[in-house]
């Protein structure tokens, strides 16, 4: 693929309504007097995360919940486990009574929820999807133009991504806040503040090693079976991604007038207890957010904890999952107590994340005005581990296309209908997502500008 | 005077010249060229057998500093789970970065006549003949097999823009080997199948392949250079051929990299990536102390099966093992070596019985602040009896089940045996664990949990006995023990899980492994020995195509190559 930008080629993509990150030179042209959006109307780039926690959040055995709102629409109320969502409420939808529908698949239990959110489909086995996760879709329509097409990462330190292309082969996540750290800002980072750049003459010489490889492809993929001509494409997609980093590290970066370079974070021991993995997810979430103000992705895709979720109060003897299936439902106050309050404190993390990403200022607004972040679970209730009333966020404005701020509630409508509307708002070229009973072609049009 | 890289230089770098068209190495190393070939798997190589492989050519001072991609489990293996694994963004990111640093080391000014076979003519210039002499050496370790003219080609060309723009013959060497070291013939075991001259209208694995089968399985290396001189005489492909090569792989001591890699695989260590400990529950606990842990279970392993070649049953009810000061602490007993390791062997009162009483079992296979008798019992089925337990229903109803803050946890998990669908998986679970209960979740030694005595008898299919000891005892008499370890050795050789098809098979090894005593390093060569271990199965969707590489259809841009 070729990246050679020019002014020309620049232009047109701004004009074209491509996204570019918004630099000095495109201010001092393009911007009108109060330097809010460009004179044509195009925007700062939208940016596409998602945002995954394990165990769900908490319903009650008689219908209620402790988390779905009682009014619908916009100004929902806070309820308790959404309390770490209150300063930026506004800017998140809640969608509350989608599901999954298995089509006679069974339920694997802290799996088929999630994997059927991103692939579209109730998967047959555990740790397999039928399909690409679609936020590589999102990712292959708005993530081509920056160092990396999307970026993984996981809080808790466990080694686990739901990003993947095949279904088998998932993207490597970073574990640590310092990993996170190097992958963004360590070697092969260009500061596109600096006022002096020069190409890097070494980089030529690594994309002709990647043209050697390229060069064989034919002869390795001849009399492959089918199986393994997927894995084969896979390996040539993601050398072309690496290709097309380099092509990029040769241009100039444009400026960036919200990025700060951050400081480089402190090793710690690892832990999983959920203060531990809450702060892991604080540093990543503001390492991430300047990797997007400094144009590095435009993707992210964030694990907090994964689906049977290892998480604990520091000093307890039972961790998250076990308590959500042991505990009793109080017999007063009619829901699981504990496991309630450890549902809030994981949330804590999401609405930490959100908050560092509404601390940075870009052009009119913030940085998760100008992003679109879908928040989800792998189970509604986890002591049933339902695959009914799963709860599922959308958050930040996407640059005015997402109309934040509202609860959507339905009656068993499918998951795949709001990861269509994600996919579109955040402007994949997708028109219908998912399979047999959860195929749709329906956004959630309340939510879309 | 062009120390600056042209524009006309990196036009040239981004498309590659394509290699020469020709009868390549590959095709004329067979006695007959085959009609056909088809490529029967591809298996992403480990960490291990890329790093052991690196060791094989460089040395064991070039220093690999990389996080690989995860690998997965399937059928109960990793090596079954590579014929399912690519290579993502990230990770073709960490490769490539990685290769480089390897090549920086092997061509480093002070080291790199130890690497290079030959000496260029004019050292700030191309030198396409060592370049192809340096290329093809080191090639055939990684691809397992000689190179074709035209991956040959391809680097030669790469190093000569390299060579050019750096004025520096190293320079264009160092992007050669960089090339190789990210190569999809290198990163992925490809295996090939011919059709075979006994069997006109059947295939054979070919020489390489086979070669490559062997020294993974015993070594967990690519192949040597003797045996891909086996490969390449068709050696292999004859019953004494192969027996010889068996044998020597069994002789050397490398069987003990192959042993650790296998046990590594089946006992599930990757959960050691993931391993935390409440500190304010197990103070004891450190990176240190998981680390400690895993060599111990490992140098017991070798120790017993290659080096003593002792019975394999052995494991579960031997005491000989090797501590260091990070386990006596765990272990509660003194340290008094001056080495880093010392044999141990634990005394009847320490309660322990063979591997399962190691911390790393103990404590992979427990909670973060509690021990598990399911998790552990599930696992001793799991991996040593290979016996999955199906997932837990989904919808379960665990409300009988009571918060534990009294009593032991045997308590809690008789609730489970109120629920017929509880009861049936944990009926066969739990007893193993509950019999391993005095130690808690880092494998500490304990009689009391929140103050009650834990009681540690067990009872499964009628089989009664107590604690960790009468648990050992019943391992080492059950018949699916050796039986799992076949099977897994053969899946693990073949990169595919046993079906039914494979059942009479694995009865006979199970029984010609008893009938040599259960030793490990016999039970290696004997499945290597079987047509079995060779079997091909033709993907679905693979079309047979000629060998040698096919039409080329990159072109080099006009005045491109200076």
């Amino acid at each position: 693929m070729s990246l050679n930008f020019n002014r020309r080629s620049m232009l047109r993509g701004l004009l074209g309504g491509s996204a570019v990150c918004m630099g000095i030179p495109a201010l001092d042209i393009f911007l009108d007097e109060n330097g809010l959006a460009f004179a044509d109307g195009a925007k700062l780039p939208t940016r596409f995360g998602t945002y995954f926690w394990g165990l769900g959040l908490t319903d009650t055995p008689t219908g209620g919940s402790r988390w779905v709102p009682t009014k619908t629409g916009a100004g929902y109320e806070i309820t308790p486990e959404l309390e770490s969502l209150k300063a930026v409420k506004n800017k998140v939808s809640v969608f509350s009574g989608f599901r999954v529908i298995g089509d006679g698949r069974p339920n694997i239990v802290h799996w088929s929820g999630h994997a059927a959110i991103l692939s579209g489909q109730a998967p047959a086995a555990t740790n397999r999807m039928d399909g690409a996760s679609f936020d590589t879709r999102i990712a292959d329509a708005i993530g081509t133009g920056t160092r990396f097409k999307s970026i993984e990462a996981s809080a808790s330190g466990k080694v686990v991504s739901f990003s993947t292309r095949t279904g088998t082969s998932y993207s490597t996540p970073e574990t640590s806040p310092i990993a996170l750290y190097t992958r963004l800002f360590g070697e092969g980072f260009q500061d596109p503040n600096s006022p002096v750049w020069k190409p890097d003459p070494s980089i030529m010489l690594r994309q002709s090693v990647l043209s050697a490889v390229t060069d064989q492809r034919a002869a390795l993929m001849a009399g492959v079976g089918k199986a393994d001509q997927i894995k084969l494409d896979q390996y040539f997609s993601s050398l072309r991604d690496m290709e097309n980093q380099l092509a990029i590290q040769l241009q100039r970066p444009e400026k960036c007038e919200a990025c700060v370079i951050p400081a480089s974070p402190v090793e710690k021991p690892k832990a999983a207890s959920v203060d531990v993995v809450n702060s892991n997810t604080k540093q990543m979430a503001r390492l991430l957010a300047m990797g997007l103000a400094c144009n590095q992705t435009r993707v992210f895709n964030m694990v907090h904890t994964p689906g049977s979720s290892e998480t604990y109060v520091a000093g307890s003897s039972k961790i998250y999952h076990q308590i959500t299936h042991d505990e009793p439902t109080d017999a007063k106050l009619g829901y699981q107590v504990e496991t309630s309050k450890l549902a809030a404190l994981v949330m804590q993390g999401f609405g930490e994340f959100l908050n560092e990403m509404d601390a940075i200022k870009e052009g009119d607004g913030t940085l998760l005005d100008h992003s679109l972040v879908m928040g989800f679970s792998d189970t509604g209730y986890a002591k049933i581990h339902s695959l009914e009333n799963i709860p599922m966020f959308l958050a930040g404005g996407a640059n005015g296309k997402h109309k934040a701020g509202q609860h959507i509630a339905t009656k068993g409508e499918p998951v795949t209908r709001l990861s269509l509307t994600a996919m579109q708002i955040a402007g994949a070229p997708v028109g219908e997502f998912g399979v047999g009973a959860m195929k749709t072609a329906r956004p959630l049009t309340e939510v879309m500008a | 005077m062009r120390k600056r890289i042209s524009l006309a230089l990196l036009a040239a770098a981004a498309v590659a010249v394509s290699g020469g068209v020709g009868m390549t190495a590959l095709a004329q190393s067979g006695a007959a060229a085959p009609a056909t070939i088809v490529k029967v798997a591809t298996r992403r190589i480990t960490e291990s057998q890329y790093r052991n492989t690196i060791r094989d050519a460089f040395g064991p001072e070039i220093k690999i500093n990389a996080r690989f991609e995860p690998e997965k489990r399937e059928g109960g293996l990793m090596a079954i789970g590579a014929s399912d694994l690519s290579i993502t963004s990230s990770g073709f990111e960490q490769y490539f970065s990685l290769a480089k640093s390897i090549s920086d080391q092997v061509l480093d000014p002070k080291v790199r006549d130890t690497h290079v076979p030959c000496k260029p003519a004019d050292a700030k210039k191309a030198d396409d003949a060592c370049t192809k002499a340096f290329v093809e050496k080191y090639g055939e370790m990684f691809y397992r097999r000689p190179l074709t003219a035209g991956e040959v080609a391809a680097r030669v060309k790469t190093a000569q823009l390299g060579a050019a723009g750096a004025e520096d013959f190293y320079a264009g060497l160092k992007l050669a080997l960089t090339s190789l070291l990210v190569a999809p013939e290198f990163m992925f075991r490809v295996e090939t199948a011919e059709p075979d001259p006994a069997n006109p209208k059947q295939y054979r694995l070919d020489g390489y392949t086979k070669a490559a089968r062997l020294s993974y399985l015993f070594w967990d290396a690519a192949p040597d250079a003797e045996l891909r001189a086996a490969a390449a005489s068709g050696a292999l492909h004859t019953k004494a051929g192969l027996d010889a090569q068996i044998a020597r792989l069994q002789a050397s001591p490398r069987m003990q990299d192959g042993a650790r890699a296998f046990f590594i695989d089946m006992m599930q260590f990757e959960a050691f990536d993931g391993i935390n400990k409440d500190p304010a529950n197990y103070p004891k606990f450190s990176q240190a102390v998981a680390d400690s842990a895993r060599e111990q279970t490992l140098k017991t392993v070798v120790d017993l099966l290659v080096t003593k070649k002792r019975d394999y049953r052995d494991l579960f009810s031997s005491n000989e093992t090797f501590i260091n000061r990070h386990l006596a602490s765990v272990y509660n007993v003194p340290y008094a070596s001056a080495q880093e390791w010392a044999p141990y062997t634990f005394p009847a009162e320490s309660q322990r019985a063979g591997i399962l009483t190691q911390v790393t079992f103990l404590s992979l296979f427990s909670h973060p602040g509690a021990s598990s008798p399911t998790k552990r019992g599930v696992k001793i089925h799991e991996i040593f009896m290979c016996e999955p337990t199906p997932e837990p229903p989904a919808d379960v109803d665990f409300s009988k089940v009571q918060a534990l803050d009294k009593g032991t946890v045997r308590t809690r998990l008789l609730a489970h045996m109120e629920n017929e669908g509880c009861a049936s998986c944990h009926r066969v679970s739990d007893p193993p664990g509950l019999a391993l209960e005095h130690f808690d979740g880092l494998g500490q030694l304990r009689t009391k949990e929140n103050g009650t005595v834990i009681d540690v008898s067990a009872e499964v299919e009628g089989k009664k006995f107590t604690g960790a000891p009468g648990l050992a005892k019943y391992l080492r008499d059950d018949k699916r023990i050796p039986q799992c370890l076949v099977r897994n050795v053969y899946a693990y050789g073949v990169g595919r899980p046993t079906d039914e098809r494979d059942e009479d098979y694995i009865a006979d090894q199970t029984k010609a492994f008893g009938a040599k005593g259960y030793k490990y390093p016999e039970l290696i060569g004997q499945i290597a020995t079987t047509p079995e271990f060779f079997k091909v199965r033709v993907p679905s969707g693979a079309t047979p195509v000629p060998p040698g590489p096919p039409a080329k259809i990159a072109q080099a841009p006009a005045g491109a190559n200076r």
